[in-house]
């Protein structure tokens, strides 16, 4: 562990004579100090996350492979069958058919709740608005709103019969609506996504800008740019590697999409059934038919479909960039 | 009788002195092994420590009166969840090999998975048998097997019907005995009030699927060893789909998914007039509507045959021990206590409502005999006592009950959407459930 | 109309200001509704909730009735939850935003061995579902003994990949390279530099980080819900969860979800508070100077 030299003289700001006497001792002991300090820094920064990751991911992900080559039964107990599990998790129609549909709620849900987060932490980040410390509360307020009470609350506002929007269009003659019916309910889950994500995501962009110097913001009012103009070609393009991780961290959370249709399910069983989405079968799998085998391989399946999709979307975005 | 529970009350109270005025006793062979068979931890007068596993509300006071009764027991109840969560935890803690409680409680629909895994102790050794004849026929049926029992019976739901008298009156129908003049009644209304139908159809909940194919005299599942017979979709099964089918295209019953907001507000409104249903329900209707107060009422359940005495059962739970616990005799001495004291049996039904089993109290006609206003005065709890005695006792759930009910409740959801008919639903189950028995290791017949 | 003419309270100002508000306000509209039906709900009567309109009020105002059960059903149960989540999203929140704003910081400003490895294998152990995890993650710490305790759901909480790759993001355009390597010429030890020099930076990216692992911890169940068996180390999740299901549960079933409304609605006001407390470090604090609107 390198010991921290510091001494009054190592304060930013200090004098040069201090500066001076500092650089007399390095002359004198620098070779140890700097790069006993340098070399091992980043391993010794990154040590506490890495361990926790390798104790409480890495492993229980570990144990989680071994399972997925085997298959334990209720008659019969447990025996090694390789990669058979993943296989069956190949042809198995379930598992494509959930891929397909969280593709399509992706391309609804990603742009949508992004673009609305980037636009929103724009507007409160010029302070050209008012009452902004209350609208950014606000928009977070959905994030922090348990699960629990979400399939009564969206089994209310998606009612047809008793809902208040479907009741709404019936009272302007256009008859109910049944937004978990047939085609509807991708959207309506997507909904559902973006308004408890939207704030989550406005959040980060929020304080992302708010890094950015405001000298930039004086230097393009000296250009005579608009606010819309500096947000847009110059605040933007700063905070880039932040809606990367962001869009990577949406697209991951997509295809693991799990939360929503657990808690709807009773809302729309015609529709979500077991293998609504690959992380819900896993989770059957697991917990309803007590294949854990089964289940562990599907997720690792899915964690490949995952991979394919976020390393291909980093492709993208590093091949337009270098344009 | 009497004298077991004396011999009961004589364990508590000191084991050297409990012990020889026991043996002097006419208590009889049956209790004396489980004096005998006392571990050494009790007679030092240790304090054994129970962990009990159980979801009913407010199950702390019958505990309370176990551990006064029996002050060298203590027993630590938790709530690990209702239903699902609850037995994943068991699952989990049997998958690890540590963390099983010494007694749960294990829904009738469970014993037969459970058994599968090999967890659940069998508690005839310690005299447990002897309050058999306490419990109703059927629920006592349920939870042995051969000479072997597996659990204590704990509450029940035997079928009934409950329908909205107001709307019955309003389109001149009549309160229906059979299936077949249910069914009538459905049209009936759907002819005069086309925004009224006479139930929600239940697919989405396979307990409710279950219970009413039971009634039927659906038994899809016989387990011998490990050879099982499947017939999900049987003739009965197919019959039973075909009535439903017809109320269902004739848009006579709603399809609604169940335990959902528009669901409740679809009982209070009126939009639903009747719920095929388990004595547990008329609690719950009333504390979940208003506008409808004192218009619902109790029917039995309908029959299939003109003057049929047959019911089914949805629901009840059991107590169970596990034969990882520690302590055997004291696990099956409270599951014995929490199912067959009179005291703590009574407070069940008066405390927490459940829908009791034991005979004395089903028997009690001051205790069934209570009137609620909610149900227009009616003495409710009747009508489900005479279904208590009628349920068919010969239905058997699968020791894979889990997996049978998400394929019933995904497959009849696909056919309500249109992607068939119930009974092709049906054929997909059972075709599924015999390629999972297969796969499990079961040989099925 | 530019930057600089804004700074003149024209009517092009106004209106500019006026349509950014209004914006904000529509969406706070599509934010509020389902929020103002759990609000209501909260005020209601179980009996009342299915059978009056859902965004209005009813008759019977019942919110301190609910507000009452909610801390004294079961014995009480809500406010050892209650408390138990601050512990667990507390602890977890701020362990997680500290270990990541280290990891993100050697990843921004280390160019080191493994550097690449680094980034591929925690963005690729994400990928894969947590659902994998649980019952693995269950059976390993069932080994050692820690199942049912606090450290079960706390420790799995520390790691939190995406506070390390927004804050290596961050850190990247926060701290600047010349300050660090100011402060090594001046023969400053990196842990100095670190904490004295660069932390100072990172308040508003840590920050950032820090409210949202308390909120990922907050609202966590599946960790909670496996991990633990004992209702007095149960958050708010597991437990409102088993109150909200005893309505169908069948026999003996309560219907309680008026007062789970409630707990809802209770639950999120800490969130809040930790968010408007956080807050404070999103002005102020930064390099080059100048506080930001």
């Amino acid at each position: 562990m390198p010991t921290i030299r510091a001494s009054p003289s190592s304060e930013l700001g200090a004098g040069g004579g201090a500066a001076t006497a500092a650089t007399a001792r390095l002359a004198v002991r620098p070779h140890r100090r700097i790069v006993v300090g340098r070399r091992l820094a980043p391993y010794v920064f990154l040590a506490p996350f890495l361990l926790l990751f390798a104790g409480f991911l890495v492993a229980p992900l570990l144990y989680a492979f071994q399972m997925s080559l085997f298959r334990e039964t209720l008659v019969g107990g447990a025996r090694f069958v390789g990669i058979d599990n993943y296989v069956r998790a190949i042809h198995d129609r379930n598992f494509w058919d959930g891929i397909g549909r969280l593709f399509q709620f992706g391309f609804m849900q990603i742009p949508v709740m992004l673009g609305l987060a980037l636009v929103f932490a724009l507007i409160l980040d010029s302070g050209m608005a008012l009452a902004r410390g209350f609208f950014r509360v606000a928009f977070f307020i959905p994030y922090a709103v348990p699960g629990v009470i979400a399939a009564l609350l969206w089994g209310y506002l998606y009612g047809p019969a008793f809902g208040p929007f479907s009741q709404l269009s019936v009272a302007m003659g256009l008859g109910q609506i049944d937004f978990l019916a047939g085609g509807g309910l991708l959207p309506s889950l997507a909904n559902i996504a973006v308004w408890e994500y939207t704030g989550y995501n406005m959040i980060i962009y929020y304080a992302a800008l708010q890094s950015i110097p405001r000298d930039l913001e004086e230097a393009s009012a000296i250009d005579g740019a608009t606010a819309l103009q500096h947000a847009i070609r110059i605040k933007l393009p700063l905070i880039l590697p932040t809606i990367t991780v962001t869009i990577i961290f949406s697209i991951i959370g997509t295809l693991q999409l799990f939360t929503e249709p657990y808690l709807m399910r009773n809302l729309a069983p015609s529709q979500i059934n077991s293998h609504y989405t690959p992380n819900y079968y896993a989770y059957t799998e697991a917990f309803t038919s007590q294949q854990y085998n089964y289940s562990a391989a599907i997720s690792f399946a899915l964690g490949a479909v995952v991979a394919v999709a976020s390393y291909g979307f980093m492709l993208l975005a590093n091949r337009r960039g270098r344009r | 009788m009497s004298d077991t529970e004396g011999t009961g009350r004589m364990i508590g109270t000191g084991p050297t002195i409990g012990r020889r005025r026991f043996l002097q006793g006419t208590a009889g062979a049956l209790v004396a092994p489980a004096i005998a068979g006392l571990p050494a931890a009790a007679r030092a007068q240790d304090k054994v420590e129970l962990l009990f596993w159980a979801w009913t509300p407010d199950t702390q006071t019958q505990v309370d009166l176990f551990q006064k009764k029996y002050p060298g027991i203590s027993v630590k109840l938790e709530n690990v969840g209702q239903g699902p969560p609850h037995y994943v935890k068991l699952r989990n803690a049997i998958k690890a090999g540590s963390g099983l409680p010494d007694v749960a409680q294990m829904e009738f629909n469970s014993i037969a998975s459970f058994k599968q895994l090999g967890v659940l102790a069998d508690l005839a050794p310690y005299g447990v048998g002897d309050v058999g004849p306490k419990f109703i026929d059927w629920t006592w049926k349920s939870v042995t097997d051969g000479g072997k029992i597996y659990a204590v019976p704990w509450d029940s739901g035997p079928m009934g019907l409950l329908y909205r008298a107001d709307v019955f009156d309003k389109n001149g129908l009549s309160v229906p005995e059979t299936w077949d003049d249910y069914a009538e009644q459905a049209i009936k209304l759907k002819e005069k009030a086309p925004g009224t139908f006479m139930c929600d159809f239940g697919a989405s909940d396979a307990g409710w699927v279950c219970a009413v194919l039971w009634q039927a005299g659906w038994r899809p599942f016989h387990l011998d060893g490990t050879s099982i017979r499947i017939a999900i979709n049987d003739d009965i099964a197919k019959k039973w789909a075909a009535y439903w089918q017809k109320l269902i295209d004739a848009k006579a019953v709603d399809v609604k998914p169940m335990w959902t907001t528009e669901w409740f507000a679809g009982f209070d409104a009126g939009t639903y007039a009747s719920w095929v249903t388990a004595a547990w329900a008329p609690v719950l209707m009333q504390q979940s509507m208003k506008k409808s107060f004192g218009q619902w009422r109790a029917a039995p359940m309908p029959q299939w045959q003109k003057g049929g005495k047959v019911t089914s059962n949805w629901g009840g739970s059991t107590f169970s021990t596990f034969t990882t616990s520690k302590h055997p005799n004291e696990a099956a001495l409270f599951c014995r206590f929490m199912g067959s004291d009179p005291e703590a049996a009574r407070l069940w039904n008066t405390k927490q409502f459940l829908f009791p089993v034991l005979k004395d109290l089903i028997d009690d006609k001051e205790l069934m005999g209570h009137p609620y206003d909610f149900y227009g005065g009616q003495k409710v709890n009747e009508i489900f006592v005479v279904s208590e005695n009628q349920v068919d006792p010969s239905f058997e759930f699968a020791p894979f009950q889990d997996y049978v009910n998400q394929q019933l409740q995904d497959e009849m959801a696909a056919a309500i959407a249109g992607n068939g008919t119930l009974a092709q639903a049906f054929d997909r189950v059972q075709d599924t459930v015999v390629g999972y028995a297969n796969d499990q290791g079961f040989t099925v017949l | 109309m530019t930057i600089a003419a804004r700074t003149v309270r024209s009517p092009a100002f106004r209106r500019q200001r006026w349509l950014l508000t209004a914006v904000l306000g529509a969406y706070f509209v599509y934010t509020f509704i389902p929020l103002l039906y759990v609000i209501v709900a909260a005020t209601k009567t179980n009996a009342d909730l299915f059978g009056t309109f859902g965004l209005w009020f009813a008759e019977d105002f019942a919110f301190w009735e609910n507000l009452r059960g909610l801390f004294t059903y079961q014995d009480g149960a809500f406010s050892g939850w209650l408390l138990n989540t601050f512990l667990y999203a507390a602890v977890s929140g701020l362990g997680a935003a500290f270990f990541a704003t280290c990891a993100g910081y050697a990843l921004a400003k280390f160019r080191f061995r493994g550097r690449a490895l680094c980034f591929a294998l925690v963005l690729g152990a994400v990928m894969i579902p947590q659902t994998a995890l649980s019952v693995p993650l269950f059976l390993m710490l069932s080994k050692i003994g820690l199942v049912n305790t606090p450290a079960a759901v706390i420790l799995p909480s520390l790691v939190f990949p995406p506070g390390v790759f927004l804050m290596c993001v961050y850190i990247e355009d926060a701290v600047s390279n010349e300050l660090i390597e100011a402060g090594r010429v001046d023969g400053a030890g990196e842990l100095h530099i670190f904490g004295k020099i660069a932390f100072r930076l990172l308040m508003p990216g840590f920050a950032t980080v820090l409210i949202l692992a308390f909120v990922s911890t907050w609202n966590n169940y599946f960790l909670p819900l496996v991990m633990l068996s004992s209702s007095e180390y149960f958050p708010i999740t597991v437990g409102l969860s088993q109150w909200y299901a005893s309505a169908t549960s069948g026999s003996g079933g309560a219907v309680l979800f008026t007062i789970v409304m409630a707990g809802a609605l209770v639950s999120v006001l800490p969130v809040i508070a930790a968010f408007l407390f956080m807050q404070r470090w999103w002005q102020g604090g930064l390099a080059s100077g100048g506080v930001k609107a």
